[in-house]
């Protein structure tokens, strides 16, 4: 077990890849508080681990809110006394091209993807830095590299927070902290379907170089290795989960 | 059956460590490297450990050397599920124009054309199995560039770009290929050189307060020997304390 007794808060853990991220780093001894916006879901995560037989809590939170995301903190402490991993998942993805774009998508874009970031970085990293350890894995994307037609509020908040990780790692690597993204590929999750029919979303997933589906699982393994002591030297790093589509 | 891993180096820092992870996993280890006293002593080191280890000679430069491994690793197993092309180094330290042809292409052959040969003959032996992992090695001086090591800089560059074309080439087999890029990295040989009192101020700058050690390094080549890493081809893994940030 390589996470034993650590305490890790996963944004977005009430499905999809931050799903198999809580799970994945409860399988490796960790405490779990599951955070997502759908507490119900979060909820139902947090039960699946406890049947396993470890520790979980749901909060209900929405990142991008400065007094919700306080709350998580409180709870989290209140419930485990400490926090040595947190995975900042919780993600939207809309579509629209920029002539056609409100202001409101992209601000909520940017409030959600990059501000959630910013938001729960700045409620953990105290505790972090008063314990002289800590562990922070955000999810950017292969996108925010690329770029993709109709997704730019989305492809700039991903590239956002490749620069906002590599930052942090530069602030916090004299306290024994590591910041590192995680740039998944297009995943088998609901997200990609929120934009496309099951045909093109299969028929995406199969055209990739490797011969392999992404799935979250594929993507929760990396984070797990990065939340371990095996990566204790590793930080500012953005590292690619895409079955070979893009190479940086 | 255990699975195999053929380790360039593996009597070196960086490669001994890795050679001592992989063991550890349960992996059987050919120590492969042309300082044969090397490649014992870590082979000796992984028998009393408990590990199963063998430990070869070759120049990975020479062709007839590669290629007579690889038949000999093959017909010890009849299987390598893991190439780690780890054998290499800068070598010398001094301006471009002061470079002898002959020392360029030394430096050349022992990073970049060393990789090419490897795995032309372990490929083949992987497409056959339908899997198997290729781990080649750059620096961050792959990425940066450093004055006074212009071969090992381009030999390095050029093993990231090799990674990323071998990668697509094999993908359809299950092979994944990947790059590991050690930042400064505390091996004998290294430290051989430098104090490490100078070393630390040198090497001030690292986030992380530190620099490697070749245990860190050895964790990511195992990391991406792993079923966790099964979706990863193509890339570059940076292991530098946050020295360098691509
Ligand atoms: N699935 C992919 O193809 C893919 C590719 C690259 C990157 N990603 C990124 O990975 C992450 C997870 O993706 P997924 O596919 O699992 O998506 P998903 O839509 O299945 O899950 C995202 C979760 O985040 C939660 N969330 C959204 N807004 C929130 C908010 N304001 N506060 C709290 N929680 C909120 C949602 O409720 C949901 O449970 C996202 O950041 C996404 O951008 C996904
Ligand atoms: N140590 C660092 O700071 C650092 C930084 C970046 C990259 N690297 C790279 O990591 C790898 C390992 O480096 P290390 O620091 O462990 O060095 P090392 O000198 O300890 O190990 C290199 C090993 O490769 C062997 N070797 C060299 N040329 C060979 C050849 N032609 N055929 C067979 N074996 C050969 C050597 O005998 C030695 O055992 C090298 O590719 C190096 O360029 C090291």
């Amino acid at each position: 077990m390589r996470l034993k007794d650590k305490v890790a808060v996963i944004t977005g853990g009430a499905q999809g890849i931050g799903r198999a991220i809580a799970l994945g780093m409860a399988r490796e001894g960790a405490k779990i508080v599951v955070a997502d916006l759908q507490g119900e879901k979060a909820n139902s995560v947090a039960n699946e681990i406890k049947a396993l037989g470890h520790g979980a809590l749901a909060v209900e939170v929405n990142v991008a809110s400065e007094s919700s995301v306080k709350h998580l903190a409180k709870t989290t402490f209140d419930c485990f006394g400490r926090i040595d991993i947190l995975v900042n998942d919780a993600g939207i993805y809309l579509k629209s091209s920029v002539v056609d774009m409100t202001e409101a998508d992209w601000d909520r874009t940017h409030d959600i993807n990059l501000g959630g970031n910013f938001l729960c970085c700045r409620a953990f990293v105290p505790a972090m830095r008063a314990q002289k350890s800590g562990r922070i894995i955000s999810m950017a994307s292969g996108i925010g590299y690329y770029g993709m037609k109709q997704f730019s509020h989305y492809a700039a908040s991903k590239a956002a927070i490749i620069g906002f990780v590599k930052a942090l790692a530069r602030e916090l690597g004299p306290d024994g902290i590591t910041v590192n993204a995680i740039c998944p590929g297009s995943a088998n999750t609901a997200m990609p379907r929120g934009h496309r029919t099951e045909e093109e979303v299969m028929q995406r997933l199969h055209s990739t170089p490797l011969p392999h589906v992404l799935e979250p699982e594929d993507i929760a393994g990396p984070i797990l290795f990065l939340a371990s002591d095996a990566a204790s030297y590793i930080t500012g790093q953005a590292y690619n989960v895409n079955c070979g589509t893009y190479m940086v | 059956m255990s699975q195999v891993a053929l380790i360039s180096g593996g009597g070196g820092g960086i490669g001994g460590a890795a050679a001592h992870k992989m063991a550890a996993a349960g992996m059987t280890v050919v120590i492969a490297d042309f300082d044969h006293a090397a490649a014992e002593t870590v082979r000796g080191e992984i028998a009393s450990a408990g590990g199963k280890a063998d430990a070869l000679s070759v120049d990975v430069t020479q062709t007839r050397e590669v290629k007579a491994l690889v038949i000999d690793v093959a017909s010890r197993y009849g299987r390598i599920d893991v190439l780690a092309n780890i054998a290499g180094g800068s070598m010398y330290t001094k301006r471009m124009e002061e470079f002898t042809w002959a020392e360029w292409k030394q430096v050349i052959d022992a990073n970049l054309k060393g990789t090419f040969l490897m795995c032309r003959e372990v490929a083949p032996i992987m497409q056959k199995q339908k899997s198997g992992r290729i781990l080649n090695t750059a620096s961050n001086y792959g990425v940066t560039g450093s004055a006074l090591r212009t071969p090992y800089s381009a030999a390095k560059a050029g093993i990231i770009a090799f990674t990323k074309s071998l990668a697509l080439e094999l993908a359809p087999d299950g092979i994944l290929v990947n790059t590991v890029a050690p930042g400064p990295t505390d091996t004998p040989r290294v430290l051989e050189k430098e104090s490490a009192e100078a070393r630390n101020r040198r090497w001030s700058s690292i986030p992380l307060g530190r620099t490697g050690k070749p245990e860190d390094l050895a964790e990511m080549y195992y990391f991406l020997t792993t079923p966790e890493s099964a979706a990863i081809t193509g890339q570059t893994f940076h292991v530098n304390g946050g020295v360098v940030m691509p």
